[in-house]
């Protein structure tokens, strides 16, 4: 078992054609990784998740090496008009968009040109930073709204075994540009492997960006993704995640709305089964006046299972005027499951409304009494029950057919066990 | 069209210091000024090595960082760490003994020792810097076999009570500034309330810090036994000198089956000027057992002094149907700093917690809720509710909430909500039209804000709990 | 008692009172009737002397000009708002908040200060004049009241703070006919000689049972018609369109 996992600095010579500056920032990122090792729950952010005890449970060895895969041919989902990327183990294999205007879309493989952002406190972020080099580059025009929804088909082949994969991922909408997309996990791999991904979303003035996030079936997958978002003036951001079926997962989402009207909203669902661990982490920093953001995580967790979530809603002072929300729930259904939530306010700002709420629990049972009295049994009742408790978050889907699609996957969830 | 007449702050009332001639211990922190507290004490040997236990142990311990409010480090070589008045040396047997100064000083606390002229139906025991000066009634509640007295007595004459329960709930090697209390303590109080007695009294500990460069470190060990019930109230005030100056006060609780104790705070040291020089640090660890089935232990502090005020009066609910519950209401203004909550462990099944919390902060203040709620695998059928309101006024000052919330147990139930908002123009408008200026006004919506907590204090109590929640945010509006 | 001059006033520099003239005598009432957004309730704010309104103009009450005087000074001389909206203050008991506000009305006309007994006698004998259930003074101030016992509740304070000029922001609105009696009642029984009010409201109902000396109708932030009862019973037939 590997408990003090490191990186050898030769991975960094394995770059060629790199400029000096992006090699400084790989190997000062590495040096950093290793310095401090994956994090255990000493660190604040990583209190409930104690990856370097994870890490060292379930690996003998982790290969940082990046593994070109091709997998067979993608099934695309039916009758639902799309484009699409594939990333296959992180990496973009194809894309298509054929819905669109091409010349509003530039679609590049991995690309990163900001050799200054070192982050303080991360050290998967670090560890991205030092290694990664795969993932995509998507940025739209100004002034396109797009046709149709983007899937992102995200494919793990059945070579991964006990590797870890990092890529970097970009999105960026131009002003009054809008883009949906879908982000599907499709995991083939029967073994033990970590994806850590590093995310940057980039909002323009007035663009918009609705995603969804489904995780699919029961994998031996353990999950990193840490995710930068930013917002200028008037830009909306929505998504919407279902999560589920990971050994390990936790998603680092930040907000940064920098722009007066931004608005962000943030809508969480799983289903957590024995084994799962599963974290939600926001940070969402209100910077500047009458910008709003509203979060909604729900959480069901069955046997030997483990939920966390934590949110910090940061207001500046000179944001005024701003409109903040939190809301986390759980329902435990089991003694060996566990939810652990710091919902956090630190606000700088007095003409705000921030609030939050947490809550965990077990299933209602009066409600399981009515529906048994109504002839279920006592586990179909549970089942109706945690299907109505996610279908609150579903039902915030404006699209009826992706509503449809995701009803489905949750439905599959809760019967697959 | 704004009021005029307002932003004279007032001066805080308690500043004053008392001259008298006082004994101290040598300067700084040592196994030597450990023995001299020991000694003048006239401790047993017993209590000596649980102390020097605690300094050795304190060697290898660091401050803790965590928290939100940073202060300049402390120089523990620099302080001392005992100081009592001279005519105090031997405990005066009654109150015809007690240095006149020292009743003069209480009376301009508004604390009459004098029994005739008492606050009607409360026993005080009066902690002046490191020693207990004076406690009233014990005739009484000696008749009742509740004793009531300094630690020190307890330990000289209830050792068996002493030693079982002294550092129960907090241990020695808790944590830093618990430690070093462990090490140094001076004085404080001690309670114990025999089974089956309803203690017919408010028992009430007064702190007086008057020396300068002097740490407090007192100890206040709470015991109801099996069925018994007390209700203890702490007040406590400082001179307003320039320095920074430490309290690092250990409480323990431990309430056994069917015990209840009520354990009210309402803290009021110096808070530094208008420019945070000065003031008091307070680093308090307060902690209650709930040892007994069907027990209850529940905390009430109003915290609207000191300029770093940081503590997290805690339940451990250990038996089974125990109850704890957490009201406090923290005041900021100015550069006043805190970082408060409460933990709240659940062990024991069918355990219930409620957390009421109020953070108000003005000038350039911080307030922090910081709380934990743990329900253990074995707690079932436990609940918390846990509510957390922050008032801000201005946007100079901060309002923070960090909840730590922990559930292993399915047939558990947490809630918790904050909310944060200021005080309403409309409200303002309105109690204005009818005749109240901006600072009247204000102390009327906040103590309106407050008020969950402030019924929660015994009746002498809530009316001066009132009138300074009024007057720790004047100047606040304008 | 009161002399209104060439008022005018403005808010995030958006004219809303463009230029209003009314005299009130002592022992008068004055009816305000209006459509919406005509500048009726500003009126009741300026004259209460709420913050955020530029203003100019003179507003002349017993003598002496009100405009730099702040909202609680004015209220300690004698004027009352009963709110269109009575603002909720959580956690605040009625009775609390009353008796501070007359005390503070009492000290600065120089009377003693009441101690809680004699005020809450005060209480009991005048909400028993008006027929308001004394509990609601009870409970948390305006928190959960509903309409109409929000407006009882300003109805009540007028009574026990016992003004002497009055102002009646669309008090009439939204209530049931025994609530709209109570309130009548309570203007009735508190006109004499040396008291005044100003009485805005939609409705000629209101004004059947309190009898206004004049009646005035207020549209784009200034008096364009001004008679008696005739004209409220006119306008309540034909509408404010055809008032120019």
């Amino acid at each position: 078992m590997i408990n003090n996992f490191k990186v050898n600095s030769n991975e960094i010579d394995k770059f060629k054609k790199i400029s000096k500056q992006e090699k400084e920032f790989r190997i000062k990122n590495l040096n950093l990784f290793n310095k401090n090792g994956f994090p255990n729950n000493k660190s604040e952010d990583w209190k409930f998740s104690d990856l370097r005890d994870i890490v060292s449970k379930n690996f003998k060895k982790l290969d940082v090496q990046i593994i070109n895969s091709k997998s067979k041919n993608t099934t695309l989902i039916k009758n639902f008009d799309h484009n699409f990327l594939v990333l296959i183990n992180g990496n973009l294999s194809s894309s298509n968009f054929d819905f669109e205007e091409k010349n509003k879309i530039k679609i590049k493989n991995f690309y990163n040109d900001n050799f200054s952002d070192i982050n303080k406190y991360n050290p998967l972020i670090h560890l991205n930073h030092a290694l990664s080099d795969t993932g995509y580059s998507l940025e739209i025009a100004d002034n396109y709204k797009f046709k149709k929804t983007l899937v992102i088909y995200n494919i793990f082949t059945k070579e991964l075994n006990e590797n870890i994969l990092n890529s970097r991922n970009k999105i960026q909408i131009g002003k009054n540009s809008e883009l949906h997309t879908i982000d599907l996990v499709v995991n083939e791999s029967k073994n033990k492997f970590m994806n850590n991904v590093y995310e940057n979303v980039i909002l323009k003035e007035n663009a918009i960006y609705k995603n969804i996030c489904i995780q699919n079936e029961k994998s031996d997958g353990f999950f990193h993704k840490f995710s930068k978002n930013t917002l200028s003036s008037k830009s909306k951001y929505s998504s919407f995640i279902f999560p589920s079926g990971l050994k390990f997962n936790k998603l680092d989402l930040e907000f940064n709305l920098e722009g007066e009207g931004s608005e962000c909203n943030l809508q969480a669902a799983s289903l957590l089964n024995k084994n799962d661990h599963q974290e939600i982490k926001t940070r969402i920093n209100h910077l500047v006046p009458n910008c709003k953001s509203y979060q909604i995580v729900k959480n069901v967790l069955n046997t030997e299972s483990k939920g966390v979530y934590q949110g910090k809603i940061f207001v500046k002072d000179i944001a005024q005027k701003t409109d903040a929300y939190q809301l986390s729930k759980a329902l435990l259904l089991n003694d060996n499951s566990e939810f652990n939530s710091k919902p956090e306010l630190e606000i700088y700002a007095d003409d705000v409304k921030c609030s939050h709420g947490s809550t965990s629990g077990s299933i209602d049972e009066t409600s399981i009494y009515y529906l048994m009295s109504r002839g279920l049994n006592r586990e179909e009742s549970v089942r109706l029950l945690v299907s109505g408790f996610l279908n609150e978050i579903i039902e915030m889907i404006k699209s009826n057919s992706i509503k449809k699609f995701v009803q489905k996957k949750i439905e599959e969830q809760i019967h697959g066990n | 069209m704004k009021n005029q007449n307002i932003n004279t702050l007032e001066d805080y009332k308690y500043g004053f210091t008392t001259d008298i001639e006082s004994i101290r211990a040598p300067k700084g922190l040592s196994e030597n000024s450990i023995k001299f507290i020991s000694k003048m004490k006239k401790e047993p040997q017993w209590m000596l090595d649980w102390r020097l236990k605690a300094f050795n142990r304190l060697k290898n311990l660091k401050e803790p960082n965590w928290q939100k409010p940073k202060y300049p480090k402390i120089n523990y070589q620099d302080l001392y760490y005992y100081s009592a008045p001279k005519s105090a040396s031997e405990k005066p047997k009654s109150l015809d003994e007690v240095d006149p100064k020292l009743i003069e000083t209480y009376k301009k606390l508004g604390i009459p020792l004098n029994e005739q002229k008492r606050l009607s139906g409360v026993a005080v025991d009066a902690v002046f810097d490191s020693v207990s000066v004076a406690t009233t009634y014990k005739e009484e509640l000696t008749k009742k076999g509740i004793i009531f007295c300094s630690i020190s007595e307890a330990i000289r004459n209830h050792p068996d009570l002493v030693k079982k329960y002294l550092g129960s709930v907090i241990p020695l090697t808790d944590h830093y500034f618990a430690t070093l209390n462990s090490a140094v303590f001076t004085d404080g109080s001690f309670v114990y309330i025999p089974p089956k007695v309803r203690c017919p009294m408010e028992l009430s500990t007064y702190f007086r810090i008057n020396a300068s460069e002097t740490g407090q470190f007192e100890r206040t060990l709470i015991i109801a036994d099996k069925g018994s019930y007390v209700s203890y109230l702490e007040g406590c005030t400082a001179p307003m000198r320039d320095e920074n100056q430490l309290h690092a006060a250990n409480v323990e609780l431990v309430a056994l089956d069917d015990a209840e104790i009520k354990y009210s705070t309402v803290q009021n040291w110096y808070p530094g000027d208008k420019d945070g020089v000065g003031g008091i640090y307070n680093f308090v660890t307060k902690r209650g057992a709930c040892r007994g089935k069907n027990s209850k232990i529940s905390w009430t502090q109003v915290e609207t002094g000191s300029a770093i005020t940081w503590k997290y009066p805690s339940c451990i609910l250990q038996g089974d149907n125990s109850v704890g519950e957490f009201y406090s209401i923290a005041i900021t203004n100015n550069h006043q700093k805190a970082d408060t909550g409460t933990k709240m462990i659940h062990l024991g099944k069918n355990t219930k917690s409620k957390i009421i919390s109020k953070g108000i902060s003005a000038g350039q203040a911080d307030n922090t809720y910081r709380g934990l709620v743990d329900i253990g695998k074995n707690a079932s059928n436990s609940r918390n509710f846990t509510q957390c309101d922050s008032l801000l006024m201005g946007n100079k000052c901060g309002a923070h909430t960090v909840p730590y919330i922990k559930n292993k147990n399915s047939s558990s139930t947490v809630e918790h909500e904050a909310t944060t908002s200021k005080i309403n123009d409309e409200q303002l408008f309105y109690c204005n039209q009818r005749g109240m200026n901006q600072e009247e006004a204000v102390s009327l919506i906040v103590n309106g804000f407050c008020k969950e907590v402030l019924q929660q204090l015994p009746m002498e109590f809530a009316v001066e709990a009132q009138k300074l929640v009024g007057i720790s945010l004047e100047g606040s509006v304008g | 008692m009161l002399e209104i001059k060439n008022l005018k006033a403005s808010i995030n520099s958006r004219d809303i009172i463009k230029g209003l003239d009314i005299t009130i005598k002592p022992g008068e009432l004055h009816a305000i009737m209006g459509p919406n957004g005509s500048g009726k309730s500003t009126l009741a704010n300026v004259l209460s002397g709420k913050n955020g309104y530029h203003i100019s103009g003179v507003i002349q009450y017993k003598g002496k000009n009100l405009i730099e005087i702040p909202v609680d000074e004015r209220a300690q001389k004698g004027i009352f708002l009963a709110f269109q909206y009575p603002t909720e203050i959580p956690g605040v008991n009625t009775n609390n908040f009353l008796k501070t506000s007359l005390n503070k009305v009492r000290k600065s006309k120089g009377e003693k200060e009441l101690d809680t007994l004699t005020f809450l006698k005060i209480v009991k004998e005048k909400s028993a004049e008006l027929g308001i259930d004394e509990k609601i003074l009870s409970r948390q101030l305006n928190v959960g009241f509903s309409g109409g016992e929000k407006k009882k509740n300003e109805i009540l304070q007028m009574k026990i703070l016992d003004p002497s000029f009055m102002i009646l922001d669309e008090t009439d609105s939204g209530l049931d006919i025994d609530a709209l009696k109570t309130i009548a009642n309570g203007v009735n029984s508190s006109r004499d000689k040396k008291k005044s009010f100003l009485v805005i409201t939609h409705y000629q109902r209101l004004l059947n049972y309190i009898k206004p000396d004049f009646v005035h109708v207020l549209s784009d932030g200034k008096i364009v018609k001004s008679g008696g009862m005739e004209l409220a019973v006119e306008l309540e037939k034909t509408g404010y369109k055809k008032i120019k």
